[in-house]
């Protein structure tokens, strides 16, 4: 066998004590640790993705929360909208990337890619349901100082269910812990009085997904150490 | 007392077994993601190969992407039952319930 770059074996003695089994418990030790690091590993990238969308909780939320003011500090309607969105997107643009990339020297069954597929459609179906059902709501009559609730509680509820069904599809605990905390933030922002519900929404989300995302980064390193841990062939 | 099955009873192919049964049924990896997630150097990760593919243990599915050469490799479904029996032989050897 070659490797892909067509180089030939190295069939020294280089994997002589790799072929040395252990005691049974150390190897069922062994078997263990490889199928933990080689799943954390897989999701190298979480940690990325939960701390731009740290970022981009604490920074797009503040900014909505600092329309009104505070200390004589006030961001123009435009500016902190601007902002919002832009920071929005730039998380969203980058959990693409990282998503996509992630696959990389993987080749899936048609079921994994069916199950991605929807899973990735149902973030755009549901996105828009909520922005028409808003719509018709507005159009019945929901007022703006409702509507400033309706919307980031209605997608801050769809994303956390969202994230709960990645991480049961993907196995992915800190998807699944997350998604639940988002599910609490959402519904206990709705008995915040406004302007502060942003703050809440900012601070809650925010400062959780950075948490989730030094859990991930703790998780990775932890999973790399058992990996290279003499283990090195 | 069971056998333990000396082809997956080596550390190096233990490990890459434990990391291939992480994959989804029918999937499969390419080898440079594989040696990343063992950090094995390929040598030694091909010279290991060699012998579960020659027990049919692991399927090696040869491919191109633009004209750089990739190699798949995912369990056959005799290899997810050797090490899933290999599993339960090492449970009832420890004492536990498979």
């Amino acid at each position: 066998m070659t490797d892909n770059s067509g180089r030939p074996d190295a069939t020294g003695s280089s994997d002589s004590d790799a072929d040395e089994p252990l005691d049974p418990a150390a190897m069922y030790a062994l078997l263990q640790n490889q199928q933990r690091s080689a799943q954390i590993q897989m999701g190298d990238f979480v940690w990325l993705i939960t701390f731009s969308w740290g970022v981009t909780w604490l920074v797009g939320f503040g900014a909505l929360w600092l329309i009104d003011g505070v200390d004589g500090f006030a961001l123009p309607v435009p500016v902190a909208v601007a902002v919002f969105i832009a920071t929005l997107v730039a998380s969203g643009l980058l959990s693409a990337w990282l998503g996509f990339r992630s696959g990389r020297g993987m080749r899936g069954n048609g079921a994994a890619a069916f199950t991605g597929t929807v899973y990735g459609i149902t973030w755009a179906v549901g996105s828009t349901a909520i922005a028409i059902l808003g719509g018709g709501l507005r159009a019945q009559g929901m007022t703006a100082d409702l509507a400033a609730y309706y919307y980031p509680c209605a997608y801050v509820l769809f994303a956390g269910i969202m994230y709960v069904l990645a991480g049961a599809i993907w196995q992915a605990v800190p998807s699944l812990v997350g998604g639940l905390w988002l599910v609490v933030v959402a519904v206990a922002a709705a008995f915040v009085p406004y302007p502060n519900h942003y703050l809440f929404f900012s601070l809650a989300g925010g400062l959780g997904f950075l948490a989730l995302s030094a859990v991930s980064v703790i998780r990775l390193r932890r999973a790399r150490a058992a990996t290279n841990g003499g283990n090195r062939g | 007392m069971d056998e333990l099955d000396p082809v997956i009873h080596a550390q190096a192919r233990l490990r890459i077994m434990a990391a291939l049964s992480t994959l989804e049924a029918d999937s499969s990896i390419s080898f440079p993601r594989l040696q990343e997630l063992l950090d094995m150097t390929a040598g030694n990760l091909s010279t290991h190969l060699r012998k579960l593919e020659d027990a049919s243990y692991v399927d090696i599915t040869k491919t191109h992407k633009g004209r750089t050469p990739i190699t798949y490799l995912g369990l056959s479904k005799k290899g997810r039952r050797a090490f899933e029996d290999y599993m339960d032989t090492l449970r009832t050897v420890l004492g536990e319930q498979p």
